[in-house]
């Protein structure tokens, strides 16, 4: 008691001064603009200076009767609602004030009972143990209704405001380049719209309203050195909360070794849904969850961003193994759309991870999605190279059937359309392999159609691509014994390559002048193919005594007789070829017909004496209308249709 | 860090090695020599840690610090094994036998070691949950004078961290299974044993079937030590290396909680004693698998060093706590006792709050040291011109 009192002025002046000192503060209490902190201090050295008053009055033991008195209403307070079955948060908001008042009163008791000198006041020892007691009954219901509140606003719904994965550029190349070989390819229908998602999308991970509770509870918790409880239960919701959404965008839990194993198909689903999912979580869930850190715990210094990462790792751990996982991978040709996809949506979020994860104990974070960054630009490099590499060694055994266009040439120059939605990524990363290629290219682009978008290195290495497809598709003619079918096959694939170039976003990047180029080289295999299948024919027809005016019966006989028979030969083998295009059918039929039957005709014009149907198998306009059947892929006899003539 | 000198000395080795190369005739011989050094660095390196005192509890068995030493050499093994490998020797060696089987075993246990360290990782997260629960427990514990409502918080706390450490593997991922929800009838708990919820659970990273220990059972598939003439060749460091591999897994599977353990115990190293850089792993194996007996049947988070006396002084703490509530007061004597355990306490946090970040980089060092090794060896493979395709 002495001891007590020795802190505590005893005489009457000095209970004067208290008192005064007590009005003032009283006084001050009431003004309205008053800091929230500068409030509390005021409250505080109200409950102590009542607290000596009510020392100084009762001289000794029954000393802290007030503060008994206060500590029993407020416990009154509190204790009523640990039988009640409901939330005080639900009730209503005076319920809520008066629970938070009560909770702050017994905080200020608390502070007022330390502030006093320790002494062996078994009544101040009590009633501090008491008040306590009652502080920590009321933060263990703080916490509950903290989870509560949490659970039950944990906003389920799934943000709708950004593309869905399907609206995504979604062409599966399940087929490999190695076991293309006279395998029809599909045509890739590709060209789906690139979702072109910038901007943010925060949404409330908890509705509005809800904030100011959560903060008025993370208030009381902290301002009573609770703080850690607040956090951990804090975490404990939220993480679960995120770890569901990320559940929701069904990303397989994979581990590394199921990732090497994956057969292409599945894997090529799980990396779009990887970049979806990336995309998803970080820029609506975390983006969020930090608003919602930053909101809740952002006045308590850093904790919000401890609470924060806590919250987000877990998540974060599986989105980067999935990555490594992919970056380790072996990097075959066909997975280089969907590293590209990868790549470019790490490359685009870094700058937010890094602004996410800015502080030290997030630098793991930043760090690891560096290197994930730097390993998935590794694996598009080597996926090119293998592509590169696959074009020009796929090999064949056989010769395609028909002459037609090869499905190599189809995958390929399918697969390089896509390449233009990625030429700024692919620039970047084929930068530094760049000057090998450019020397290699063949076409030097100079004087006035040389543009920045045929000499940049996306150009160079599609033009190297396209060049080791040529070579290539050279080696697949020589399979070829017949030399005109050579040329057929050639001049198909030559115009379908440029074809798609002429008909894609590829055209800027190979230039009129390649365009012009093979446009001459397809045309060239177009004149190879008539010289060497028809000079031949027509020759038999060419007069051999340019004197005389006409020819000899049997010497015309003769010469129909081996027109036809080489005629029938060309027909029943050049109609099981293709040309696919029909207007390059067309032209080449058009041309061959011009050749051939206006030789015949001149030939039969010049004849006029012998021309009966007896030795004439064919009529000029049998073998115009005859020419039309050819690489038309179905193959066809001429006693067939001779018979049907005939009838 | 010790271990930062060690490497900067393996790197100043290298070099000098490097001119003696130059110097000295046949490769053979450098490469006995080279084989040589390297099992007598691993032998020394294993048996600092295994001389590990387990008084001085910074550098005790299973201590984060020793974890951080096992880690640190393992990656100081790695680095020599590969120079072995790949530095100096003809690089068709690799592709011919016994190599050709070896090396594609050992690529095929690195992808398992991988999935150990992400599980391992991820186990880390819940040792750090653990950490800051027994944070709460020394602040409420360190206040004086210890009242009612201090020892109520600290035996909420309690109930909360020991019951999480105790939740065995299997309940771990069943608990995430069952979809632990925040429950709403909490309510109609009578509300003085209302239950605290701060027990977390650990996040499945990888499929609910996935186990480490069969990981663990499986990156041993294969491994047996060289035979014969193959005793002397390169063989035997990759044998060496496999040994390290699995261990160093083992021990971190051992340590930190991590999906499904079952069996961890009984996996059987296939090293034989006469291998003199063996013996102290064996000897680690022995001492550390004799712990996870004994707390393997009780279901254990893990022998981290950290772990265990948190385990330990929580459940003095929490039989305190109890006899606090029964008792209604304490004597000084039991107050002052108490306040000895949370400062006590304070400890194992205090290393974790140092040293788990630390950890957590290190094993992702080790994971990304695996696959460049790995990938240096794929391609290494891949320009010798074997045409079959890697296993993985």
């Amino acid at each position: 008691m002495d001891e007590c009192q020795s802190a505590i002025p005893a005489h009457d002046g000095d209970l004067h001064v208290v008192a005064a000192a007590h009005h003032i503060v009283k006084a001050l209490g009431t003004t309205k603009n008053l800091s929230d902190d500068l409030r509390k201090i005021l409250i505080d050295l109200d409950a102590h200076l009542s607290l000596i008053t009510s020392n100084i009055d009762s001289k000794g033991g029954k000393g802290f009767v007030e503060v008994e008195e206060r500590l029993k209403r407020v416990e009154r307070k509190i204790v009523i609602w640990e039988s009640d079955r409901i939330m005080i948060w639900d009730s209503g908001p005076k319920e809520v004030s008066d629970y938070l008042e009560a909770v702050d009163e017994v905080q200020t008791l608390i502070d007022s009972l330390r502030g006093l000198s320790m002494n062996e006041n078994q009544k101040q020892k009590e009633l501090l143990h008491r008040a306590s007691s009652l502080l920590q009954m009321a933060m263990s219901r703080l916490e509950e209704e903290l989870i509560h509140m949490l659970v039950k606003h944990k906003q389920q719904s799934e943000p709708t405001y950004m593309p869905s994965p399907s609206s995504q550029r979604n062409v599966v190349y399940s087929e490999s380049v190695v076991s293309l070989d006279n395998e029809s390819a599909k045509e890739a229908s590709s060209k789906s719209s690139r979702s072109d998602e910038c901007g943010e999308y925060i949404v409330d991970l908890v509705p509005e309203h809800v904030i100011p509770d959560i903060k008025s509870i993370a208030k009381v918790m902290f301002a009573s050195d609770y703080g850690q409880e607040f956090c951990e239960a804090f975490i404990g919701v939220r993480k679960e909360a995120l770890e569901q959404h990320f559940d929701i965008l069904e990303n397989g839990k994979l581990s590394i070794e199921d990732v090497l194993k994956m057969e292409w198909c599945s894997l090529s689903t799980e990396m779009n849904k990887w970049t979806w999912s990336m995309k998803i979580i970080f820029r609506v869930y975390l983006m969020s969850e930090k608003r919602l850190c930053d909101q809740v715990l952002g006045e308590f210094g850093s904790v919000n961003s401890f609470c924060f990462l806590e919250i987000a790792k877990t998540t974060i751990l599986c989105l980067l193994n999935f990555g490594e996982a992919i970056a380790m991978g072996p990097q075959e040709p066909e997975k280089l759309l969907r590293l590209l996809d990868m790549y470019e949506t790490l490359a685009d979020l870094v700058l937010d991870i890094d602004a996410l994860f800015s502080e030290d104990g997030g630098s793991f974070v930043r760090l690891e999605f560096h290197k994930l960054l730097e390993g998935l630009a590794d694996s598009v490099k080597a996926a090119f190279n293998t592509f590169r590499v696959a074009v020009s060694s796929n090999g064949s055994l056989y010769p395609f059937p028909g002459g037609g266009v090869h499905p190599l040439s189809k995958y390929v120059m399918n697969y390089i359309s896509m390449f233009p939605d990625y030429s700024s990524t692919l620039n970047l990363l084929l930068e530094d392999q760049h000057s090998d290629v450019a020397s290699l290219v063949s076409e030097p682009q100079c004087g006035p159609t040389a543009s920045l978008s045929t000499s940049c290195p996306m150009a160079c290495h599609l033009r190297s691509i396209t060049s080791s497809l040529e070579s290539n598709l050279h080696k697949k003619s020589k399979l070829y014994k017949d030399e005109a079918l050579q040329h057929i096959f050639l001049m198909n694939n030559l115009h379908y390559m440029v074809q798609k170039v002429k008909g894609s976003e590829l055209r800027p990047f190979f230039g009129d002048e390649w365009i012009r180029k093979h446009n001459a080289k397809f045309q060239q295999h177009e004149m190879n193919y008539e010289r060497v299948t028809w000079s031949s024919v027509v020759l038999l027809l060419k007069d051999d005594n340019p004197g005389s005016s006409s020819l000899s019966k049997s010497a015309f006989k003769e010469k129909c007789k081996g027109f036809s028979i080489a005629f029938e030969e060309v027909y029943k083998n050049q109609t099981s070829w293709c040309i696919p295009d029909p207007q390059l059918r067309e032209d080449l039929r058009i041309s061959t017909s011009l050749k051939v039957v206006h030789a015949y005709r001149t030939f039969l014009g010049r004849n006029p004496a012998h021309v009966d149907d007896k030795c004439i198998k064919h009529t000029v306009e049998d073998v115009e209308k005859l020419l039309l059947d050819l690489f038309e892929g179905s193959p066809r006899s001429l006693r067939n249709s001779r018979r049907m003539m005939k009838t | 860090m010790p271990a930062t000198d060690y490497q900067a000395s393996f790197l100043g080795r290298i070099s000098i090695r490097r001119n003696q190369v130059i110097a000295m005739d046949g490769n053979h011989e450098q490469e006995l020599q080279d084989l040589e050094l390297f099992s007598k660095h691993v032998s020394e390196r294993f048996a600092e840690l295994l001389s590990s005192p387990d008084d001085v509890p910074f550098d005790a068995l299973l201590s984060i610090s020793w974890l951080r030493k096992l880690l640190d050499f393992f990656l100081c093994c790695e680095a020599e094994f590969k120079g072995i490998l790949m530095m100096g020797n003809d690089p068709s060696q690799i592709s011919k036998p016994p190599l050709d089987r070896l090396i594609p075993e050992f690529l095929d246990r690195s992808v398992k070691a991988l999935d150990v360290c992400n599980a391992v990782t991820n186990g880390l997260e819940s040792v750090r949950h653990y950490q800051k629960l027994a944070e709460i427990v020394v602040s409420a514990l360190e206040q004086k004078p210890i009242g009612d409502g201090q020892s109520r918080r600290a035996k909420k706390t309690l109930t909360s961290l020991i019951s999480a450490m105790n939740v065995d593997d299997k309940e771990c991922s069943a608990a995430k299974a069952t979809e632990r929800s925040w429950s709403f009838s909490r309510r109609g708990v009578s509300s003085k044993d209302r239950v605290p919820e701060h027990f977390r659970s650990v996040s499945n990273h990888v499929a609910k079937n996935w186990s480490a220990a069969k990981q663990i059972q499986a990156m041993t598939n294969n491994l047996v030590p060289p035979r014969g003439a193959e005793g002397s060749g390169l063989a035997s460091p990759v044998y060496t290396m496999s040994v390290i591999m699995v261990f160093v897994m083992w021990a971190l599977v051992a340590a930190i909680p991590c999906q499904e353990r079952n069996g961890l115990s009984a996996i059987h190293f296939p090293a034989p004693k006469q291998l003199n850089w063996a013996q102290s792993i064996i000897g680690l194996h022995e001492k550390i698998g004799e712990e996870w007996k004994k707390k393997e049947k009780k279901g254990t988070a893990g022998l981290l060093d950290e772990m265990q006396k948190m385990e330990k002084l929580g459940n003095i703490l929490m039989d305190f706590t109890d006899s606090f509530q029964f008792h209604g007061d304490i004597t000084d004597q039991k107050a002052e006792e108490a306040a000895a355990h949370a400062a006590e306490l304070a400890e194992p946090c205090r290393r974790m709050e140092e040293g788990l970040l630390p950890l957590q980089m290190q094993i992702r060092e080790v994971f990304h040291r695996i696959v460049k090794t790995r990938t240096e060896l794929l391609n290494a493979l891949d320009q010798v011109g074997k045409s079959s395709p890697p296993l993985l």
